[in-house]
């Protein structure tokens, strides 16, 4: 380049950078995500067709993790107060529904005791999580 | 103005990737968002005694799963359930493969508001076990509602 003559203007910014740490991030949300969520490290049963149940948001998450410990939403709950604390739930919002994140390893009975629970604090059903079999 | 007859125009080599990360944004933003919040699963109702009245006892249809025809009582490996798996639906017992059809037999008939499985499940199967049958009666007929009753 020769003193004097006018430098050719870039005006374009790069913008392969950006493209490339966006893409980076996309693909650590799309693993990471699944991990992110409420409450214990709970592994859902499998099954072929389960239905979509819809956002998490707006329900109340029970879960059961695979030593029989209950949990509402990201909270380690006591079995004598789980009622108790259901209860109160269904007085703030009569609407709201239930769904049961329970481990693939449990006994059915304990499921089942979760569900009484349930019905007794006056839910009209219950959600209970699987996740299709190869996902 | 001038015509561009081909003579000295600079070519513009570059591709313009401005609506590819617009694109890529927005795949990511729906990612975060809406992934970790999605579920799937199967809904379970639970009969209120103020509720519509119950079904007449002789038309309930009743899903027996008794750990002595079927025993599923440590964790599974695999997928589907083992094919030695028998379930008694309406006091016959049947193997768990056939399910799908004796349930769309009897209720595919129904109006959908009257597709109502009775399931007594027993207490010691595993829950995995349980769920992968009520996927199999599920995936005989449309709309079908899932009630438990206790076992006997």
């Amino acid at each position: 380049m020769r003193l004097g003559e006018p430098a050719k203007m870039q005006a374009a910014i790069n913008i392969t950078p950006l493209v490339d740490v966006v893409l980076v991030l996309l693909i650590i949300f799309m693993v990471m995500a699944p991990q992110m969520r409420k409450g214990p490290d709970v592994k859902l049963p499998n099954t072929a067709k389960p239905t979509q149940q819809g956002d998490e948001r707006g329900r109340i998450l029970v879960s059961i993790d695979d030593a029989g410990g209950l949990w509402i939403d990201d909270h380690a709950v006591a079995p004598e107060q789980f009622g108790d604390v259901l209860r109160s739930a269904v007085a703030a919002d009569p609407d709201s529904k239930v769904v049961i994140r329970g481990d693939a390893k449990l006994n059915f009975s304990q499921v089942r005791q979760a569900m009484n629970a349930i019905e007794q604090a006056g839910f009209p059903g219950v959600g209970l999580i699987a996740k299709r079999a190869g996902e | 103005m001038q015509v561009n007859n081909g003579s000295g125009s600079s070519l513009q080599s570059e591709i313009n990737i401005t609506p590819l990360v617009d694109v890529v944004l927005v795949l990511l933003i729906i990612f975060m968002v809406v992934v970790p919040l999605l579920m799937t699963g199967y809904d379970i109702d639970i009969p209120r005694t103020d509720a519509s009245p119950a079904q007449a006892e002789d038309s309930q249809l009743i899903l027996n799963i008794g750990s002595a025809t079927c025993p599923l009582l440590e964790p599974l490996a695999g997928d589907g359930l083992p094919a030695d798996c028998r379930v008694t639906l309406d006091d016959q017992k049947i193997p768990a493969a056939e399910l799908p059809a004796r349930v769309a037999q009897v209720l595919g008939r129904r109006a959908p508001e009257n597709r109502v499985l009775f399931l007594a499940a027993d207490d010691r199967m595993n829950y995995e076990g349980v769920l992968r049958i009520i996927d199999l009666a599920k995936s005989g007929v449309e709309d079908l509602k899932i009630e438990f009753i206790e076992t006997h």
